[in-house]
């Protein structure tokens, strides 16, 4: 469907700029580029949607099946080209504007930019950035669709698990977890896991690899909803947990709950990652914090499972009102090598609520 | 992303294959009077480096850099955190770490004295891509698709029989009358759980109730005129079928007349639209035909090779 409220936002972004038409660039990768103006979970390689001035939407899809779905949310303004380029060339034709702006330009295959170059004389611009602000804080209806996926992603992890058990490769419990994840609504899961003890750095997709009593199970689980990701980071320990690992989780606890107690309108978020890191540090575990062992200290959720900005100590940006983040200090430490922890976090005007209802725990199977 | 299983069987797929198709690169660097070959890839364009060196960005981007008669070069957006296991499941023995690709390529070219280099569909690479590469000190030489995997080989296409044969099976089973009053959340958990668990690295499930296209599930109930169509990967390898629950057939390929959608599986992206035979010679390619029974759409599909001599299931 067409994003009512973003389309009214992005109306006012082209006014501001002085833009005459706004292309969203989408392919299978960043459908949210597309999505964030037609939330339309197109299956063909790319879709364009053209928002004009006039506040039309004009969209072109390169898979036949797509053209349903996506002309009933743009009032039947949508075309088929089995080529991109053709039906790029095609809508610029109709409507030569002076200046076009493109959400996803980076994204972009090179030849497309380069055909609505040709199309209007002149260099498009990118809109990446200023659609990308507008988007990080989230209307009343994304709310209630990222609040669905969390209650899917809790419900996913209880799943997780059920089904976790000595013997089991890595890709079959996923596979058991994707599994429910759709069968209860889930449009797309993003999932990571690792298993195993200190020798254990990171995680990836899944492999042939058995659990074994002791390992250590991590999941980012992150299913979508409607095009909405909520992420639920938990640890699992097979059989009971040892001293390291349960002192390892303490850690991993009390970093969370800095960021948790910190996360509020006006905070920068730089300090969200610092408060985190602080625990680390003060643990003796301070150099674990850095990219050697760990990605980030959280992201922005929404249409992308890692939007931006990330919870870095070196990222700055003033916290918002409706924006939905995970915070998670996810990084490998000696005690217990990989291990992950996370709630998906709504900022509300005075601070921040939790999203996920799962346990607070490192949980056994 | 990529959550499945990512791996390479060298049973299935012999390191003499990735052997043979780098002679090919070789030579095709010769031909064209470069030094080395790059070619990108991403998490829904991993098709032709997967061909170069099994390489799959399950997130992210890369490049994969050929250098004339040596291995290849994967430069790499990833944590240096998984480059033991990608090199477990890769020929790549050399990874980079590069948080800026075009900055890494740059040193790279510094370091071997290469001042230019072939780029496979240079125009294909994401804007900001070509437009950083495009500032760097390098002359550049497209090196258009066509060149360098002009005919399916034979390893290729024994990998796209495995996923189909594992398909069909699976779909021939799932989507059945046994179905009918299951949701289409239902079904697609159940071909999720199947398909993942049997092996795949990627799968996309498509359902129709019969009075429209197959779309991703909706809540919708399944029943007697409802479809499904499977986007499956078996280890880099693409395969598209549809099967209906009133188990119509088609005739394959269908008649001049039939309402086709036809998409090529070995181009770019997964699957890609094609407009006609012509456009796809020598290449995977599926066709699904739409069905019209009592007012309603029925779906079946398979895929085959594209040959001079018309396509063939595989």
């Amino acid at each position: 469907m067409l994003n009512r409220d973003r389309h009214r936002h992005f109306l006012e972004l082209m006014a501001e700029r002085g833009w005459d038409l706004l292309l969203f660039y989408g392919d299978n990768w960043r459908k949210d580029l597309f999505r964030c103006l037609v939330n339309v979970n197109f299956q063909g390689p790319q879709a364009v949607a053209a928002l004009f001035k006039s506040g039309e939407v004009r969209a072109v899809v390169t898979d036949p099946w797509d053209l349903e779905p996506v002309a009933a949310a743009v009032n039947g303004n949508a075309s088929l080209a089995l080529r991109l380029a053709d039906g790029l060339n095609a809508l610029l034709a109709k409507e030569p504007a002076a200046v076009v702006a493109i959400n996803g330009m980076e994204h972009m295959e090179a030849r497309f930019v380069q055909i609505v170059r040709d199309s209007v004389r002149t260099a498009p611009v990118s809109a990446t950035l200023d659609v990308e602000e507008i988007r990080r804080v989230k209307s009343p209806e994304e709310i209630e669709w990222i609040k669905q996926a969390a209650d899917l992603a809790d419900r996913g992890y209880q799943q997780f698990v059920k089904v976790c058990e000595p013997g089991m490769t890595e890709y079959e419990l996923v596979a058991e977890v994707e599994a429910f994840v759709k069968a209860n609504g889930a449009e797309d899961n993003f999932m990571l896991v690792a298993s195993g003890g200190t020798e254990v750095t990171g995680m990836k997709p899944p492999t042939g690899r058995k659990f074994q009593v002791g390992d250590s199970v991590t999941t980012e689980l992150t299913p979508q909803v409607n095009g909405y990701y909520a992420q639920i980071c938990r640890t699992l320990v097979i059989g009971a947990p040892n001293d390291k690992q349960l002192q390892a989780y303490s850690i991993f606890a009390e970093a969370q709950q800095a960021a948790q107690d910190l996360l509020r309108p006006g905070v920068d978020i730089s300090d969200v990652a610092r408060v985190q890191n602080d625990v680390f540090r003060r643990h003796g575990f301070g150099e674990y914090t850095g990219p050697q062992y760990t990605r980030v200290r959280g992201h922005n959720l929404g249409l992308y499972p890692d939007e931006l900005p990330h919870v870095l100590e070196n990222v700055h940006y003033i916290v918002k009102p409706d924006m939905v983040l995970i915070a998670h200090p996810n990084t490998y430490l000696p005690l217990s090598g990989y291990m992950v922890f996370g709630d998906t976090l709504l900022v509300t005007g005075t601070g921040c609520v939790s999203l996920n209802k799962t346990e607070k725990k490192l949980f056994q199977s | 992303m990529k959550r499945g299983l990512i791996s390479w069987d060298r049973d299935e797929l012999p390191v003499a294959a990735f052997d043979a198709r780098l002679g090919a690169l070789y030579q095709l660097c010769a031909d064209f009077d470069v030094p080395a070959l790059v070619a990108y890839s991403d998490v829904c364009r991993s098709n032709d480096v997967r061909y170069i060196s099994n390489y799959m960005p399950y997130w992210n981007r890369a490049l994969t850099v050929v250098p004339r008669g040596e291995k290849p070069i994967l430069l790499c957006a990833l944590s240096p955190r998984v480059y033991p296991w990608i090199k477990t499941v890769t020929v790549h023995e050399t990874i980079l770490p590069s948080p800026s690709l075009p900055g890494q390529l740059a040193k790279l070219c510094a370091e071997k004295g290469w001042s230019k280099l072939g780029v496979l569909d240079r125009a294909g690479l994401p804007n900001d891509l070509y437009t950083q590469l495009d500032a760097e000190k390098l002359a550049f030489v497209d090196v258009p698709r066509g060149a360098f995997r002009p005919v399916a080989t034979e390893s290729e296409l024994a990998m796209h029989r495995r996923a189909a044969v594992l398909a069909r099976e699976v779909l021939e089973g799932e989507v059945t009358p046994g179905a009918i009053g299951l949701s289409d959340y239902e079904l697609a958990g159940r071909l999720e759980r199947r398909f993942r668990r049997a092996g795949a690295e990627d799968l996309v499930v498509l359902i129709s109730d019969g009075r429209g296209v197959p779309l991703p599930a909706a809540g919708n109930k399944i029943n007697k005129n409802s479809s499904a169509t499977v986007a499956l990967e078996h280890n880099g390898h693409w395969v598209k079928l549809s099967r209906n629950a009133a188990n119509v057939t088609s005739a394959l390929p269908p008649s001049a007349t039939a309402d086709v959608h036809r998409e090529l599986l070995s181009g770019r992206y997964p699957w890609e639209g094609i407009s006609s035979q012509e456009d796809s010679l020598n290449v995977i390619t599926s066709i699904q035909v739409m069905i019209e029974r009592d007012e309603n759409r029925l779906y079946y599909g398979d895929t085959g090779l594209q040959g001079p001599d018309g396509w063939r299931k595989l």
